[in-house]
C-alpha cells in the first residue's frame, strides 16, 4: 500500500513552505535539500528556496563538510519552541508546580545515583533552592 | 532534535517530534483539539476528533500519537498512532518490536475491548513523522468509511 492519497491530503492542508519546515525540523540527522524535497512533496528548487529562508530565520542551520549542503534544526530554535509551548499552555502556578516536580525528580536521581558530576554541580549552582522551597513559594503565592 | 550541547538526547528528540505532530494534526479538519503529555517532555499527543468527518458514526473519537525517537540519531523510531472511539472499536498503526508479526510495522484492530486484536503486516512509504501522520490519517479515514 502506498501513501499517495496521504500526500494529497497533506498538500491540501499544509503549504509547500509548511511541509518543508515540518520535515526539516524533525530530521534526526542533517539531510540534503533533495531528500527534504522528496519527503515534503515539493520540487528541489522550491525546497532549496524555502530551506534558505528557514536558515535566515534561524529555524534551521546548515552543516559543513561533505559535498551537498545539509540541513538540521537549529538547537536554539528547538529549545525555544519547547519553552514557548510550556509558557503558552500553563499558568505561573502550573509552571511552579512543574518545576517543583522536576526538581524533586532531580533530587531523587542525585540521591539514587550519588551523582557527583559537573552537570549535577551546574544544576545545584543554577537552582540554589529546593523542591520544598518551590512548593513553599507556591503555597505562599496562593494564600 | 539535538541537545543544547550538540549531542543527541532521545527524550528531547521525541519531544521535538511530538510538538511538531501536535501542531500538524490540528490542521486536519476532523481534529478539534490536541495536547501533549506530560508537560515539557511529551511521550504522547492525544487528539480529540469528530469521527463523523472521518466517515464513522461514533460520537467521540481520539487519536493517540506515541513517538520514541530511538536510542541513537540513526536508529529507527518506535511509534504508535492509535484510534479509539465511543463505539468501542479501536485500531492503530504501530512500529515497534512485537510478537504478532514479522518486523516492526503492523496494523491492529478489534471491534470491542472484549475481542482479541487482529494483526496485519503493513508498510509505510516513509518513517518521517509528519508525512507519516498524513498517510495514517488517510488510512484511518479509509478504514472508518468501510467500517
Amino acid at each position: 500500500m502506498t501513501d499517495k492519497s496521504g500526500a494529497e491530503l497533506w498538500k491540501e492542508h499544509q503549504s509547500a513552505f509548511d511541509r518543508v519546515r515540518a520535515v526539516a525540523v524533525t530530521v534526526s540527522e542533517p539531510k540534503p535539500a533533495d531528500w527534504i524535497a522528496e519527503q515534503a512533496h515539493v520540487a528541489g528548487n522550491t525546497a532549496r528556496d524555502h530551506l534558505r529562508r528557514l536558515v535566515e530565520m534561524n529555524v534551521l542551520r546548515t552543516t559543513t563538510g561533505g559535498t551537498a549542503t545539509r540541513y538540521e534544526p537549529d538547537p536554539l530554535y528547538t529549545r525555544m519552541q519547547a519553552l514557548r509551548d510550556l509558557l503558552d499552555n500553563r499558568t505561573r502556578d502550573d509552571l511552579l508546580e512543574l518545576r517543583g516536580n522536576l526538581q524533586e525528580q532531580v533530587e531523587e536521581w542525585q540521591t539514587e545515583y550519588d551523582a557527583d558530576s559537573p552537570s549535577e554541580l551546574r544544576e545545584r549552582a543554577a537552582h540554589a533552592d529546593t523542591a520544598e522551597a518551590t512548593r513553599e513559594m507556591r503555597r505562599t503565592a496562593n494564600d | 532534535m539535538f541537545a543544547f550541547d550538540g549531542g543527541y538526547d532521545p527524550g528531547q528528540a521525541s519531544h521535538t517530534v511530538l510538538l511538531e505532530l501536535r501542531r500538524t494534526i490540528e490542521r486536519h479538519p476532523a481534529v478539534q483539539h490536541a495536547s501533549g503529555e506530560p508537560p515539557g517532555q511529551f511521550i504522547r499527543v492525544v487528539a480529540t476528533l469528530d469521527p463523523v468527518i472521518l466517515g464513522s458514526e461514533a460520537d467521540e473519537g481520539t487519536l493517540t500519537l506515541r513517538w520514541y525517537a530511538g536510542e541513537t540519531a540513526d536508529a529507527d523510531p518506535e511509534f504508535a498512532f492509535h484510534y479509539n472511539e465511543s463505539s468501542d472499536f479501536d485500531c492503530g498503526w504501530h512500529h515497534d518490536p512485537n510478537p504478532h508479526v514479522d518486523g516492526w510495522t503492523h496494523y491492529q484492530e478489534r471491534l470491542s475491548a472484549d475481542d482479541d486484536y487482529e494483526y496485519e503486516t503493513v508498510s509505510f512509504d516513509t518513517l518521517q513523522p509528519v508525512p507519516l501522520l498524513w498517510g495514517i490519517l488517510d488510512r484511518l479515514e479509509t478504514r472508518l468509511t468501510e467500517h
